[in-house]
């Protein structure tokens, strides 16, 4: 824990400013807290820590011993009562998936690794097996039963993958435990793509994030501005965290099983962490033509798609899209 | 956080030729080392390399042949420049073994006879505790570079009586702490004195093993000779076995020796005779107040061994190699929030970009001190250092200072715990 006394040569303004980091949940989760005693700043730091923790072992898919894993080791063979938590979760998502007409899926598992290992060695996927792998994907094909709070597969192969979900439901539990706690602003971010914050920014009416340019991260394309809200982006990008290059741009189609094409980036600002997870995924899966009437159905969001074109060897933005601004 | 260093050298490979060419570059590094001021005892380690002619050779006799003694022989087997002239042991199975081992080598059963032997530079003690000071004192009396494993003396009064008799001979002492010369634990050092943890707050050691700490014994009337180490006439057990490594290190990363300590020690589990502490705990304060807390026991090995070195902006595990960042860095957006807020500016947080799929998770698990972990502990390098310094001729600094401050330290814990009452440093000792 740190809290920041001065990084920047020049007069301070005299608010405090409170900070902690930690890696949680496969990122980089950061809290900023101002105006705040450092004493209580910090409680709130490490009682934030444990319950992302938390949620981690409740929604991770790679602790072998979690229930995520135990559901998709078993859930083929027999009906599975995950825990409570992971129930609620598991009904939000199949909630969701109805409400984007299929666009947000937590089953599409199959296909990615399908086309990451494919991809890895330099070809496609023939059309047969992706075909193969729908089957093995779908919420139609994930049976939940009411009465018992059971969950079952009802293919062999099926496995759900909540990383598209995670961050948004932790940091809108979390913005909500805060609030409860009295805190008035502050600054969530979950590796940067997955953003709440609480109130405004001490010095203005809002917290203003800008997008980037992911070829010129110095350049903003766009910028939101948040207030008791969030921002969640989700697209593709020909290089990893560190620079390096990706074969594959992880976010899949589900109506054809392919992933998307070229490198987009879908940000959508909502009151709700969660929404802004699960449409900033959905929207870039979704043709033009139908995301007007996807949106319809939720809270008042607002978003922008931002499109790289090639243009003489160069990566150019372009905002492609937008709603509610 | 650049973890890259000069100490990265790898000992790997076995070649008399290859560990020549190690210590040709150890020697480069050696002399451009800033750390230098605080690592006397490498500066045998700049002479130029050791040629082939007999004149370069230096002469060693080991006196005791365990197994410990056995690891020094595999190591100076390889050390260019030096020969095993004689092998020591009053147990003729381990003589006999080790002279089966270096051709050539006469064999003692008596060490004083070995040090009438003409011609031999120094003597390597590998032999129990409560025989190093007697061995020490008579190798330095008959003109001897002296090599001593550790822990230094089975009594505070012996470790100043073989600092006093170092004192007058002027001839070269080193002790068998081999982190002094480790390269992990001197990249540890520089990164402590770069700031990179802040202030030492507390450093805090363990040594856990899982096993009933005893050797073979082909017959009853050997047990106390082979199995010295469970016997408090000849040794005080996990303290002087173990944990004089740790302390050394401690001392050295502290730059002082603490001014008093206080554990407990006890047999909870091992209740088949022995006489040393199975399980021992102790705390030891330094001037600035800072503690270092150390504990040992032979039931459990699920921690295994570490010294953890922290300060409030970090934590380096040396055994591990790794360094632990307290907070880790926020990403540059966050950054320049906080400094936007605490500026009294209302700027945009920039996010996006290609850190927006991070995959971080590496980082939890510390970054590596080196990269390139050596195969060796230090054992071999220190060996070169104290062939190095008898073909100088000149004693290595900081030595007898590091050794006589470990060795009393685990003295002052073993007191500590049998007498169940604090114990000072003793002000009267002279390093």
């Amino acid at each position: 824990m740190l809290v920041v006394e001065t990084l920047l040569p020049g007069p301070a303004s005299g608010t405090k400013v409170f900070h902690h980091s930690c890696f949680v949940m496969n990122t980089r989760f950061s809290m900023v807290l101002v105006e705040m005693d450092t004493e209580r700043a910090e409680a709130l730091a490490i009682a934030a820590e444990r319950d992302l923790r938390a949620h981690e072992r409740m929604m991770s898919r790679f602790d072998a011993e979690g229930p995520v894993s135990d559901l998709n080791r078993c859930a083929a063979e027999k009906a599975i009562q995950p825990p409570e938590g992971l129930w609620e979760v598991l009904s939000l998502c199949r909630d969701y998936s109805k409400r984007t007409r299929g666009a947000f899926d937590i089953t599409l598992w199959p296909l990615n690794c399908l086309w990451r290992e494919h991809l890895g060695r330099g070809e496609e996927p023939t059309g047969k097996a992706i075909k193969e792998a729908r089957r093995q994907t779908g919420f139609k094909r994930l049976h939940f039963d009411e009465a018992a709070h059971t969950v079952r597969f009802q293919r062999e192969g099926m496995s759900i993958d909540l990383g598209g979900f995670g961050k948004g439901y932790a940091l809108e539990r979390l913005a909500g435990s805060l609030r409860a706690h009295g805190v008035e602003r502050a600054f969530l971010s979950f590796g940067e793509s997955s953003i709440t914050v609480l109130g405004s920014h001490p010095h203005g009416p809002a917290w203003p994030v800008g997008i980037t340019n992911m070829f010129h991260p110095s350049e903003t394309v766009h910028t939101f501005h948040l207030h008791n809200a969030s921002l969640s982006s989700s697209g593709t990008a020909p290089f990893n965290h560190l620079g390096g290059p990706r074969a594959f741009g992880e976010i899949i189609d589900p109506h054809n099983g392919r992933p998307i094409e070229g490198y987009r980036t879908m940000s959508v600002a909502s009151p709700s962490g969660i929404e802004a997870e699960v449409l900033s995924t959905a929207l870039l899966v979704t043709p033009e033509r139908d995301r007007a009437a996807l949106v319809s159905g939720f809270s008042t969001i607002s978003a922008v798609e931002i499109v790289y074109h090639s243009n003489a060897g160069m990566f150019v933005p372009r905002i492609a899209w937008k709603y509610g601004l | 956080m650049d973890c890259d260093s000069s100490f990265s050298s790898s000992l790997d490979g076995s070649g008399h030729a290859h560990r020549r060419e190690f210590l040709k570059r150890l020697a480069i590094v050696a002399g451009s080392s800033t750390l230098l001021a605080e690592l006397p005892w490498w500066s045998p380690l700049r002479a130029a390399p050791v040629g082939d002619s007999p004149a370069d050779r230096v002469r060693i006799g080991i006196i005791g042949v365990g197994t410990r003694g056995n690891l020094h022989i595999s190591h100076l087997l390889r050390t260019p420049g030096v020969e095993i002239a004689a092998l020591c042991d009053d147990y003729e199975p381990h003589l006999q073994a080790g002279l089966a081992r270096v051709k050539g080598a006469k064999g003692f059963a008596d060490y004083r006879q070995m040090l009438d032997m003409p011609g031999l530079d120094g003597v390597l003690i590998a032999s129990p505790l409560y025989l190093h000071a007697r061995m020490c004192l008579d190798a330095f009396s008959a003109g001897k570079h002296v090599f001593c494993e550790k822990s230094l003396a089975y009594t505070i009064e012996e470790c100043q009586a073989i600092a006093n008799a170092h004192r007058g001979s002027k001839k070269v002492f080193q002790i068998g702490h081999q982190r002094m010369f480790s390269p992990v634990f001197l990249r540890a050092l520089e990164l402590v004195r770069n700031g990179e943890i802040g202030q030492i707050t507390q450093i805090r050691a363990y040594w856990h093993r899982n096993g009933n700490w005893r050797n073979a014994v082909p017959d009853p009337s050997l047990e106390h000779r082979l199995n010295w180490r469970l016997y408090r006439a000849y040794s005080c057990g996990l303290m002087t076995e173990l944990a004089s490594h740790h302390m050394q290190v401690a001392n050295w990363f502290l730059g002082t020796h603490p001014v008093s300590c206080a554990g407990y020690g006890s047999i909870n589990y091992w209740k088949d005779g022995r006489e040393v502490y199975d399980n021992v705990n102790v705390v030891y304060r330094y001037a600035d107040n800072t503690h270092v807390v150390y504990d040992s026991l032979i039931s459990n090995r699920f921690y295994g061994l570490e010294i953890q070195i922290m300060g409030p902006k970090g934590t380096i595990e040396a055994e591990a190699g790794r360094l632990y960042a307290e907070n880790p860095p926020p990403a540059p957006g966050i950054v320049q929030l906080i400094n936007g807020i605490e500026h009294g500016f209302f700027d945009t947080v920039p996010i996006g970009g290609p850190s927006w799929v991070p995959d971080l998770k590496q980082d939890t698990k510390g970054h590596y001190l080196v990269h390139d972990k050596p195969t060796d502990d230090g054992t071999a390098i220190s060996l070169a250092a104290f062939a190095n310094a008898i073909r100088l001729g000149e004693p290595i600094p900081g030595m007898m200072e590091q050794a006589c401050r470990a060795g009393v330290c685990v003295l002052m814990g073993q007191a500590s715990m049998e007498q169940q009452k604090e114990i000072a440093w003793p002000e009267e000792f002279k390093e």
